[in-house]
């Protein structure tokens, strides 16, 4: 697919903004329906292996704000967001996880979701699971994952491999080629007529009575411009899509109810190398979920560099063993709620979190349960991130690392961001109606991670994707193409 | 979009106390290295969100201010090496953003700041 650039004035019977998890599958159903649909991304369209995976430079290109966003709190958790064509399926972990049944009924039912069929949500699953092939690693595990394997093992801690949306062109993990959607849903989208441009900003829908017409736009160059437009899809993710709707001034339950796995990191070293810098492990163990899971994360060394600044006057001497070493974390499903805040005058929103008691306790009983695995799984020293930590090299150094690990002096960071515009018929706690539509609006829809009412406890862009496509395909039913 | 004028006072803000800090913590890194981080670390300062980066420059601006009097550079470099909330997660970002630059950009760099 060819993204083209952007123009002052533009039109589209469907304007699509944003090309994520959220986006590029709304474009899909929609052009393949009969829709004029044109997809407007901020950022821009990058190649896949033309940036290094999880390296600085594929942060200056695809991530927003360069990887630098927090929502502030205390702790602040930092954050990060895709900008780029595909948004953040082209920078993450690529691991998949079906919706979870049970939560698809609790969100029915708590949030009064119209006809939320988890038999129908399901069949969706399957269908995008074939398109983005969704499937295990060919061969062993990298040594990183089965570090996770291994250590949960010994404990007797469930654990399983999370299948990616990756092709591997050979018989081995090395050769998997991510099914993102700059390589699935947006040349599907393409294919069916949809026109993609990129490096155009929308800063705001103009609305009247409960109707947006035109999108202002600001494009590359800094130049403005508007598009016109019947139906608008926001798909801008958790951060941007509420905090457009606010500059829109929709009212409304909007940006209230922020939602987030927040993590805690440690650094783990073995005796023999193991460090994969262009990739992350795929095992997780869930022994303590939905509440608690662990997974290993990107090491490159700059990563692993990071990981080790909180405690640099002690653990600094291990960076030049960073081949023996990688980084893993402990999420937790969190009872804290943040907010974002679009405020006038400035270009981006405020975006704040709190965690609870509990989450902060959670936290702590994760980072000692992880680093315990990390020892099982043979560890020679293990460099949890909080400021003050001990090296932890046996079960003692652990009692010490509970003793001395609070919240307020760890580096908490997510990438997992939901909730922001929840969806259901209960508008005393939900932005946009059973299928999308922001409330007391008539043409203006959400179709993303904001919709979801909760943290869903698992990697959350399947059942992303899964809504997303119900509720394209439910608007595609009842509006009917101009032709 | 900020202005030109106020990224480049952010630029002349941020970079002498990322350079200090590089200096104190990393002693051996090679002045061109140094030079590269602290271009880094003011291009990602200049890139953060509009409210994060007005906490950025008030509080940059009171180190710099710090630095500015006699015997300040040793007085910020003292305040740096302390967990101090709020003031604390200035230093703590120049830190995290420089040190990741150093061992992404040459992954074999001694703890010291030495080329291996």
């Amino acid at each position: 697919m060819n993204s083209t650039a952007a123009t002052a004035q533009m039109h589209a019977e469907v304007l699509v903004i944003g090309s994520g998890a959220g986006g590029a599958t709304t474009a899909a159903v929609l052009a393949q329906a009969g829709f004029d649909v044109l997809i407007v991304e901020e950022g821009e369209w990058i190649e896949q292996g033309s940036v290094v995976p999880f390296s600085l430079q594929q942060m200056d290109f695809q991530y927003r704000a360069g990887g630098v966003t927090v929502a502030l709190g205390l702790p602040s958790i930092a954050y990060t967001e895709g900008r780029c064509a595909g948004g953040g399926t082209e920078i993450n972990s690529g691991l998949y996880r079906r919706p979870p049944e049970d939560l698809l009924q609790r969100w029915a039912t708590d949030f009064c979701i119209n006809d939320l069929r988890p038999e129908e949500v399901m069949s969706i699953a399957n269908e995008v699971e074939q398109v983005i092939s969704v499937s295990l690693v060919p061969g062993p595990p990298s040594a990183p994952s089965d570090v996770l394997r291994r250590g949960a093992e010994r404990l007797g801690w469930q654990n399983s491999e999370i299948p990616r949306w990756m092709k591997y062109a050979s018989g081995d993990a090395s050769s998997g080629q991510r099914q993102s959607m700059t390589r699935t849903y947006l040349p599907q989208a393409a294919s069916h007529g949809a026109r993609l441009v990129t490096g155009c900003r929308i800063d705001q829908l103009q609305m009247a009575d409960g109707k947006a017409t035109r999108a202002t736009t600001t494009l590359g160059d800094g130049r403005h411009g508007t598009i016109d437009f019947r139906h608008v899809f926001v798909c801008g993710g958790a951060i941007q899509s509420p905090a457009l709707l606010q500059r829109s001034r929709i009212a409304g339950y909007i940006g209230r109810s922020l939602a987030v796995h927040p993590t805690v990191k440690l650094t783990a070293r073995f005796a023999d190398e193991l460090n994969v810098p262009g990739d992350v492990p795929v095992h997780q163990v869930k022994e303590f979920a939905p509440d608690l899971s662990f997974g290993g994360s990107a090491s490159q060394p700059g990563l692993v560099a990071l990981a080790l600044s909180d405690q640099w006057r002690t653990f600094s001497r291990a960076i030049t063993d960073w081949r023996r070493m990688s980084i893993y974390y402990a999420a937790i499903t969190s009872e804290g709620r943040g907010r974002v805040r679009a405020v006038r005058g400035l270009r981006d929103p405020i975006v704040t979190y709190a965690l609870t008691r509990r989450d902060r306790a959670l936290l702590g009983s994760g980072l000692s349960r992880l680093a315990l695995l990390m020892l099982e799984a043979g560890a020679d020293e293990v460099y949890p991130s909080f400021r003050g930590a001990p090296v932890v090299r046996n079960r003692r150094d652990l009692a010490t690392m509970q003793s001395t690990f609070s919240a307020a002096k760890a580096s908490v960071m997510t990438v997992h961001l939901c909730s922001t515009v929840p969806m259901g018929e209960d508008t005393r706690r939900c932005g946009a109606n059973s299928f999308g539509r922001v409330h007391d609006t008539t043409n203006v829809w959400v179709n993303d991670a904001s919709l979801l009412p909760t943290a869903p406890g698992v990697n959350p862009q399947g059942t992303v994707m899964a809504l997303a496509i119900r509720n394209a395909r439910r608007f595609a039913a009842t509006e009917r193409p101009r032709g | 979009m900020p202005s030109a004028s106020r990224l480049r006072r952010l630029d002349t803000i941020v970079g002498p106390f990322a350079d200090l800090l590089l200096t104190a913590d990393l002693p051996q890194l090679p002045d061109a290295r140094r030079a590269e981080v602290v271009e880094f670390v003011q291009r990602r300062a200049n890139g953060v969100p509009s409210f994060t980066r007005f906490g950025l420059t008030v509080i940059a601006l009171l180190y710099r201010g710090v630095m500015a009097a006699p015997g300040g550079r040793l007085v910020a470099r003292f305040l740096a090496s302390k967990s101090i909330p709020l003031l604390g997660e200035y230093p703590r970002l120049i830190r995290s953003l420089g040190y990741a630059y150093v061992w992404d950009r040459w992954p074999d760099t001694l703890p010291t700041g030495a080329a291996s």
